[in-house]
């Protein structure tokens, strides 16, 4: 398993400055929101989804493993070797969420610029632009991108020296389904080759397919990392069953049943409901319910989430502020 | 590093901005230089240069108004450009330390401003030769050039280091104009105050005491330094600062700027 591990991050931590004026003082600055003690082991060609809500912490988590925030707190180690921050930065690609590349610059121009900034040739550089269909737009100014292409550029950036960990933040942003489809083909392909890549995305449905592991994030603290399974086993999430019946459960039944979710549609009703209970098939059978649909569905990220959290759907919705503010885990030290 | 720092500035070159202030470069600089070298021209205080090199010292005027804003203007958004569009982000997380990511900027914004700033001067004394048939001792020019470099250098630095700080570009804009305004227009203001305050004869030019007040305080701004390294070159001026002292004075407006910004680079946060 430690030969596995491409990269380890043990109880990292970092703060952002936020303005705390006094008035002796207009510019003092304090300790802010930010990432307290995550530990992250990355394995060799696997692809993590990195989950929370809106200001958990993803974006700095992935500055942080991008050696552009320090860190603070922890360090992050190489098969058992402490790395610095340019070693760092030289093993990981990353790629922000929507860069707006835009001047008079050619894609050849700025592939250049960012191989000397790499330390790689020149020739490598623009051969990456192939791997991102971007080869024939080469000397294309940037000014003339699509959002899309522009996407596919920082890609093309990120993969700049054969990183051993791609950083994408938001990837899926402004590509069309097409673009979307062969990206997410493209980054398995890279997986397979052993490359590790963190993504963070509000696109669920696209991550959950894609993403080996997911990392569950809340209010700056890695809350679970590991497989759908294994999440939904160790949040001890039980096994949900979908059904569409013609008509409504009655409710003497309703009672003995644990149900999750319920939609009424035209003519149809959807219930989720725990599984386990084989007896509630004869039953509705006996009764001469018409079931569509009976299958066993497996939780969504957010329900994954939710239960990580222990927030309703509602309340993880509207937690965004207090996220920010408020950490879940007592921090060490005062705070300034 | 110095193909990433030419390739930079060769575009801050060929910008717009830069073809705005093409003409106004030209109107400050030779067009000054051609004015002063005038045989018969009328100065306050019936003042006529002598030489060349005096009539170049005139002229700097024109480095100070133009060649120190259009450097403001090419680096005012030297970073917080990046940071708006996001690119800042994918510069700093590259491997490549951000020591010399910063001389990078700095080489490729103040190189964009320097070399036509340099062409116009070599133009200017060209003019002042042919105009007033003096021509500028080449120890002089050199020193007429590197003094007008060093004064671009620490403009540029100025504006990077607002643009690094400022958020956005109207930040980084009022910021960096703020500080030119300051030293090149509120310093006159500023020196006359403190010299009132100190009991000198404000206003009186030949007043030696406020004349080395004035010298002497000159030294806390770039342009005052920059003025310091002319006359190093010129007869009978006597402002209270030593050409050593001038020279001191340069090498610190040149690193501690420099230190200011590299420091500010390595803790930057997109």
């Amino acid at each position: 398993m430690g030969d596995d591990i491409a990269m380890q991050f043990s109880a990292i931590g970092f703060r952002h400055s936020i303005p705390k004026p006094t008035w002796y003082n207009p510019l003092k600055k304090g300790k802010g929101a930010g990432i307290t003690h995550v530990d992250l082991a990355i394995t060799k060609g696997e692809i993590i989804g990195l989950v929370g809500t809106n200001g958990a912490g993803k974006t700095t988590l992935l500055r942080m493993i991008s050696g552009i925030l320090p860190l603070e707190e922890g360090n992050v180690s190489q098969a058992g070797m402490e790395l610095d921050v340019r070693a760092l930065r030289s093993m990981v690609g990353f790629m922000p969420e929507q860069v707006r590349w835009s001047s008079q610059q050619t894609i050849r121009q700025t592939m250049t610029e960012f191989a000397h900034l790499r330390g790689c040739s020149v020739q490598s550089a623009l051969d990456v632009l192939s791997l991102v269909g971007l080869r024939n737009r080469i000397d294309a100014s940037l000014d003339s991108l699509s959002q899309g292409m522009r996407q596919r550029l920082s890609l093309a950036v990120a993969l700049l020296g054969t990183p051993e960990i791609l950083v994408l933040d938001e990837p899926f942003n402004g590509m069309d389904p097409v673009a979307t489809d062969a990206f997410k083909r493209l980054l398995r392909s890279l997986a397979d080759k052993g490359i590790s890549i963190i993504i963070s995305s509000h696109h669920l449905i696209e991550l959950d397919l894609l993403a080996d592991t997911i990392a569950l994030l809340h209010r700056g603290q890695l809350l679970a990392h590991g497989t759908t399974e294994s999440l939904q086993s160790s949040l001890g999430f039980e096994q949900m069953t979908e059904l569409v019946l013609d008509k409504m459960i009655p409710e003497s039944l309703a009672k003995t049943l644990n149900i999750l979710d319920y939609v009424d549609a035209a003519n149809e009703h959807r219930y989720v409901i725990e599984s386990g209970r084989h007896d509630l098939l004869e039953t509705l059978i006996e009764k001469k319910f018409q079931i569509s649909t009976w299958r066993v569905v497996p939780p969504t990220l957010i329900e994954l989430l939710c239960a990580a959290t222990g927030l309703d759907r509602e309340t993880i919705g509207m937690d965004v502020e207090q996220s920010s503010m408020i950490p879940l885990r007592t921090i060490g030290g005062e705070e300034e | 590093m110095l193909h990433l720092a030419f390739a930079l500035g060769k575009e801050r070159l060929f910008s717009t901005r830069m073809l705005i202030m093409l003409p106004i470069l030209l109107l400050f600089i030779p067009g000054m230089a051609w004015g002063f070298a005038d045989p018969n021209i009328q100065l306050p205080a019936n003042q006529i240069p002598e030489n060349a090199t005096e009539t170049m010292f005139l002229s700097s005027i024109g480095i100070v108004f133009a060649g120190t804003m259009a450097a403001v203007l090419i680096a005012h958004d030297g970073i917080s450009r990046d940071r708006t569009n996001g690119v800042l982000e994918v510069r700093l997380s590259q491997p490549m330390p951000r020591w010399r990511q910063g001389v990078v900027m700095i080489i490729g914004h103040w190189t964009s401003i320097a070399f036509p700033v340099t062409l116009l001067l070599f133009i200017s004394m060209l003019l002042v030769g042919y105009r007033s048939d003096m021509w500028i001792p080449l120890g002089d020019a050199i020193i007429y050039v590197v003094a007008a470099m060093l004064v671009l250098l620490w403009y540029t630095v100025f504006a990077l280091l607002a643009s690094s700080i400022a958020r956005e570009q109207g930040s980084a804009i009022a910021f960096s104009i703020g500080l030119w305004f300051l030293f090149t227009l509120l310093w006159v203001l500023f020196t006359t105050l403190l010299a009132a305050l100190n009991g000198v004869a404000v206003g009186d030019t030949q007043d030696q005491g406020y004349l080395i007040f004035e010298g002497r305080l000159d030294l806390l701004s770039p342009n005052g330094v920059y003025h310091h390294l002319l006359e190093t070159r010129l007869d009978g001026v006597e402002r209270g600062v030593s050409a050593l002292g001038a020279y001191i004075a340069a090498f610190v407006w040149t690193i501690v700027p420099l230190y200011l910004f590299q420091r500010r680079l390595n803790r930057l946060v997109p």
